[in-house]
């Protein structure tokens, strides 16, 4: 009895041993099959939660770029995926951050998707020389606080802000416009660089801060009252979709235009067809399903996911490639503070832009896309740079 | 500068939106009647409303925004289905949350306790089986304005929403003020020991008083969905808005819940014209303290029972 009882307890624990050990072999940087050495690329953004496929969108080009690597089959070393959620929260950041750093094989993090997340756990990243290259995270501050390993490959939103003024002044020939954030950290920032921006073109402006909620018709109305010819909305997409509808409803005609958290394809789906006809984005990500140079990665997404690439998967594709290349130039002896300091001096030419820094970590050239609502679909009209007269 | 553009237009939106409130209000303050006990998931009976609402809409309108009397046919079933669905949550919800409690003479702490699980479940399993994202109703009308009254547009939104509900109270007013049902609710509500000896059966008037409550917010779910999208989460800001609107008319008083509900949208939507938007909700709970500082039990009073 006794002998089979250890028998039956011991073979399970054996086991466990050595699944544990391999997984403990491959996690130090040990040799696994091939005698290739494994090292990761990581992504952290949200997974699940509210905006969960904004980070599902980059999470899928982040996997689809390690794949294509590991096909093309030059690579030093095998790379593998790992994920962390953080669900956008800036409480969620630390904790997912922490996930990567605690595995010794992760050298390098795509990521975090969103500027709270990213606010927060960028000095962990910091003190452990955690390379982090961000697709999406715009917040205009995030530079500036001094993190050492932190990059991204959007323009920040005061770029943004400027060129969607200058749109809104000299393509749509504003004379006044209604500008109002939904009183988020993403959303102030936005609008408290437009505002300036349209006011030094000449375009008076009437500022609003509606914290998000579901009944816009006071507002729509005060819109309408105020006889202006354009209203820009920076803040996400849900809210706009129902100031839109209480927009028409009021009857207003003139313009209407957001930023890059109001374009999604769920506006229109939200606004309805007809209410979101015409509306205009300004947006520093490039669209994958529309972009020429983007058409082979789209053409892959789709075959992996049985989804077309989303708003920052294109970046998020970029940013990875932008990383696997410097793992590839520093070898089979990578270490996190290696790569970290490889990377400064990037140069990859991705499908969106030249992914290239200034020492602050912001990427070279602003290149912000306008878009537009066609036949119920999201398309887009060009760069500023192009549409701009003047 | 204060409501001098559009004072009539935010009036007439105010209404509307206050309307809505009433009819959420009202499942508040029936139960809080007939238990003293404030149903904190009546909010996802709303949600529910919302939802059933929508799935029976999606099933029967086709591509095509439907014009005049078939129009009138959709909202019907819609009011109808999320009024069946919110009934039948809540007479669920009673059931299982709340009747065990009962039975056991748990303290009414533990109630609460039990309202706030079952909202939780609720939000989170229609976020997981329907998604969290906002889905929109499909058009059941060319939303456009009907008339004009004193220089504003009266929308159809409006209309739908104004019509629905105002038959909706009138009907609940006549009910509990008419038929033996009302009767018995108004007995559990003055004292339930004595309506218990006296032959009411305490336990089904409990029960039919949820599912009344459950009616009202259910045809509340869809006419928001309607307007503003149906989402797991909906119900939490009009839940609030209208415990709210209860406790200013005087919770436990039906025609209290009314008022509280026209006079909270109608302030709210006023109070927009004159200050930034941020301070809609101040503004709106800020005349909440002010009225309870003066008349603590509600403009109205508390009294279902009594001479209402």
């Amino acid at each position: 009895m006794n002998r089979k009882l250890l028998v039956h307890v011991a073979a399970p624990i054996a086991v466990g041993a050595v699944v544990l050990s391999g997984c403990g072999g491959s996690s130090s940087g040990g040799s696994s099959g091939g005698g290739k050495k494994t090292i990761a690329l990581a992504y952290q953004g949200p997974l699940s939660g509210d905006n969960a496929q904004l980070g599902i969108n980059m999470d899928n080009a982040v996997k689809l770029a390690v794949k294509q690597a590991n096909d093309k089959g030059d690579l030093p070393f095998t790379l593998k995926f790992v994920d962390a959620d953080d669900q956008g929260t800036p409480d969620g950041g630390p904790p997912a951050a922490q996930k990567l750093i605690a595995q010794s094989d992760v050298l390098a993090v795509v990521g975090p998707a969103f500027s709270g997340a990213t606010k927060a756990s960028e000095p962990l990243f910091s003190q452990a020389h955690m390379l982090s290259v961000s697709p999406s995270a715009t917040n205009p501050q995030l530079t500036s606080y001094g993190f050492s390993t932190f990059y991204r490959v959007v323009p920040p939103d005061d770029a943004q802000g400027k060129e969607a003024a200058k749109y809104i002044a000299k393509t749509l020939n504003s004379k006044k416009t209604y500008s109002i954030d939904d009183k988020s950290e993403y959303g102030v920032g936005l609008s408290g660089v437009l505002e300036p921006a349209l006011k030094g073109l000449g375009v008076s402006v009437i500022h609003d801060g509606i914290p998000p909620t579901k009944d816009y018709s006071a507002e729509a109305q005060k819109v309408v009252g105020a006889h202006v010819d354009t209203v820009y909305y920076s803040g996400y997409f849900a809210e706009f979709a129902l100031f839109t509808k209480a927009l028409k409803a009021a009857g207003y005609k003139g313009n209407l235009m957001g930023g890059d958290g109001d374009k999604d394809q769920q506006y229109v789906v939200q606004a309805g067809a007809k209410n979101a006809e015409g509306t205009i984005f300004s947006c520093p990500c490039a669209d994958a399903t529309v972009d020429p140079k983007a058409a082979d990665f789209a053409q892959a997404y789709k075959a992996m996911f049985n989804a077309d690439p989303g708003t920052y998967s294109p970046e998020a594709y970029d940013a990875a490639n932008s990383v696997i290349s410097i793992l590839k130039q520093v070898g089979a002896g990578a270490t996190r503070q290696k790569v970290a300091d490889a990377y400064k001096s990037v140069d990859f030419q991705g499908i969106t832009k030249e992914i290239k820094f200034s020492p602050n970590g912001e990427v070279a050239g602003t290149t912000i896309f306008i878009y537009q609502v066609k036949n119920g679909k999201i398309a887009v009209l060009g760069t500023t740079a192009d549409l701009v007269k003047g | 500068m204060c409501f001098t553009h559009s004072f009539w237009q935010l009036t007439i939106s105010g209404l509307s939106d206050g309307m809505l409130y009433a009819l959420i209000a009202l499942g508040y303050t029936l139960v809080y009647g007939v238990l003293q006990l404030i149903n904190f998931a009546h909010s996802e009976v709303f949600m529910a409303g919302g939802f059933g609402g929508l799935f029976a809409i999606q099933a029967v309108v086709g591509d095509k925004t439907p014009h005049g009397i078939t129009s009138v046919m959709f909202v019907l079933l819609g009011v109808v289905v999320g009024a069946i669905v919110g009934g039948a949550v809540a007479f669920v919800l009673e059931r299982v949350a709340y009747r065990p409690l009962r039975r056991r003479h748990a303290p009414k702490l533990a109630f609460l306790i039990s309202a706030i699980g079952a909202s939780l479940f609720l939000v989170n399993i229609a976020g997981k089986e329907f998604g969290r994202q906002a889905i929109p109703m499909p058009d059941l009308y060319t939303n456009g304005t009907v008339f004009s009254i004193f220089g504003a547009d009266v929308q159809t939104n409006y209309v739908v929403v104004a019509i629905a509900a105002a038959v909706m109270l009138v009907f609940l007013d006549r009910l509990v003020a008419k038929t033996r049902l009302g009767q018995g609710i108004r007995a559990v509500a003055q004292d339930a020991d004595t309506a218990s000896l006296m032959g009411v059966n305490i336990d089904r008037v409990i029960s039919q008083t949820f599912v009344i409550g459950g009616l009202l917010g259910g045809a509340a779910g869809f006419l928001f969905g309607l307007v503003f999208n149906v989402q797991n989460n909906m119900g939490f800001i009009p839940g609030v808005k209208a415990f709210t609107a209860a406790v200013l008319g005087g919770i436990g008083n039906i025609r209290g819940a009314v008022l509280g509900g026209l006079l909270l949208g109608v302030v709210e939507n006023l109070g927009v014209s004159c200050v930034e938007s941020a301070w809609r909700d101040v503004i709106a709970f800020g005349i909440l303290v002010l009225v309870l500082l003066f008349r603590p039990t509600g403009l109205l009073g508390e009294r279902l029972g009594r001479s209402a």
